[in-house]
């Protein structure tokens, strides 16, 4: 499903600006990535850092953080939680962010409150994929992937 | 248009550490509404080393040096290059609503701010313009470096302007390709970088550089920028954030070998002349870093070597050619029995005892 060339999953949840997409593993982890929206408003990314794992990151504060054409800054956070790890093929090579945005993962966390918790301040489903597309139109983004 | 109020920060002079700890909490002070719009002033007194916020210290300082000569070395909040900052340097700084700039793509902000920015300088009487993807420039050679930072809806975006410039320690304190050719280098270097003062005669004063930019952004971002200070939450956030910006924790938080990022050189004879490149490559992600070439080659103009630097920046090493090929494609460019085949060659040779397939396979060294 895509809206702008924009790519939208509608099993993952989402924040209320479509900036991260998140998993529920079945050992109760939370997988966390970027979403087609960011990677393409950041541009070619350049470098993805993780926090360490097994430190504790507040909602409000980052889980990690990339760089693009000398712009720094967060994959936001949404809930208490500690991470877990951080994928290495990303780290190694964050442009894979740019080509495959919802299969190149940037950090496994748990939530501190439990997954349900967690996952109850994100958005899924219909109600995401329509404010997916609010989101594409509002801000006229069109999404392009692929190696930089 | 409406305009819309902010804020003119004159702040002097500042060390490194209390300039990195104020972006921290100017920018995490506008995150949570507790600051204006603002642009900031700032300069340098003495010789300091400040790296991108994801870059490694040991790959773009040369560590012992500074060490040896008393140089701090601090690690910036925002992205972009390692800067070498003295007094010759002069930082301008917006703290801006990312959402009220009417723009989401990134670039397209770095490239607005930049060209206000140049819009700035051309009325002290240089013909600065905006240079992809960050930079500034007056007839191909570089003058003010930019980098930013976004947290939530604020975002910090920064510029390195040269009043003046000592190419000689600059190359002392970055670790830059063509560094073993010393004396090339500083030509090399002379021929890409430039300041007010090598182009004005004279160095102006930071209050005549500093109003010139903050006319040029006031206008363009339809913003007043009224004189103002530090709040007191500002204040106190600075100095919460301080010790931590002087811990080593802060400073050497990426710190990965200068091994792994290898400088290569290469000499190319062809009938067009002479042609050097200097290169170094992220084995890591198999791209280039940053490129240098140099010889007794003709083109005209003379801004495309800068130009094509610039281009294969941050390019994977596999499509080197397709980068060079790409870039001559859209450029028009007379050339002196020089081609763009003597380019690829020329970097393909270069890259030769370290290329093979996507990535950079470096001997001794874990890719």
């Amino acid at each position: 499903m895509e809206c702008n060339g924009c790519e939208f999953r509608p099993e993952l949840y989402y924040d209320k600006e479509y900036q991260i997409w998140v998993r529920r593993e079945e050992n109760g982890a939370l997988t966390i990535g970027m979403t087609d929206i960011s990677q393409t408003i950041a541009g070619k990314i350049l470098h993805a850092r993780v926090r360490r794992p097994g430190t504790r990151r507040p909602s409000g504060k980052p889980v990690a953080t990339i760089e693009s054409g000398k712009w720094a800054g967060p994959i936001p956070n949404f809930f208490d939680c500690v991470i877990e790890e951080g994928n290495i093929a990303v780290l190694e090579d964050p442009n894979l962010l740019n080509i495959e945005p919802y299969e190149a993962w940037v950090a496994r966390v748990r939530a501190v409150d439990g997954p349900e918790r967690a996952l109850s301040v994100l958005v899924t489903g219909e109600a995401a994929a329509q404010g997916y597309a609010e989101r594409c139109r509002r801000d006229d983004i069109h999404c392009s992937r692929g190696a930089r | 248009m409406n305009r819309c109020a902010g804020r003119r920060l004159d702040l002097g002079v500042l060390s490194p550490e209390t300039y990195v700890a104020t972006d921290r909490a100017l920018l995490e002070c506008r995150e949570q509404g507790l600051a204006p719009d603002t642009l900031l002033f700032l300069e340098f007194a003495r010789p300091g080393a400040l790296v991108g916020f994801h870059q490694s210290i040991s790959q773009e300082i040369q560590v012992a040096y500074c060490r040896g000569h008393g140089i701090p070395v601090q690690r910036r909040v925002t992205g972009g290059g390692a800067l070498y900052v003295d007094d010759g340097v002069f930082g301008w700084e917006l703290y801006l609503d990312r959402a009220a700039l009417g723009r989401a793509d990134l670039g397209d902000v770095a490239k607005l701010l930049c060209t206000l920015a140049a819009e700035g300088l051309r009325e002290l009487g240089v013909p600065a313009c905006y240079r992809p993807r960050n930079d500034i420039e007056v007839d191909g050679r570089k003058i003010c470096g930019t980098g930013g930072v976004y947290d939530g809806d604020a975002l910090l975006y920064h510029g390195s302007l040269l009043l003046d410039f000592d190419v000689e320690r600059m190359l002392d304190v970055l670790r830059i390709p063509a560094q073993k050719w010393r004396d090339k280098a500083i030509v090399a270097a002379r021929e890409r970088v430039t300041s007010l003062r090598s182009l004005l005669g004279t160095r102006p004063t930071a209050k005549a550089v500093s109003d010139a930019l903050a006319r040029a952004f006031s206008r363009g971002l339809h913003t007043d920028f009224a004189p103002g200070v530090l709040s007191q939450a500002e204040q106190a956030w600075r100095e919460r954030t301080r010790l931590e910006i002087a811990s080593d924790d802060w400073i050497y938080q990426h710190d990965r070998p200068e091994t792994e990022t290898p400088v290569l050189e290469g000499l190319y004879r062809c009938a067009g002349g002479l042609l050097r490149t200097a290169l170094s490559v992220d084995a890591r992600t198999g791209r280039i870093r940053q490129i240098w070439f140099t010889g007794d080659f003709f083109v005209h103009p003379k801004r495309l070597v800068a130009d094509l630097e610039a281009a294969l920046r941050d390019v994977a090493v596999a499509d080197v050619r397709l980068a060079i090929e790409r870039f001559f494609g859209q450029y028009p460019v007379e050339m002196l029995l020089l081609s763009r085949e003597d380019f690829c060659r020329a970097v393909e040779d270069t890259l030769a005892p370290i290329i093979g397939g996507t990535r950079v396979a470096v001997p001794g060294v874990g890719a």
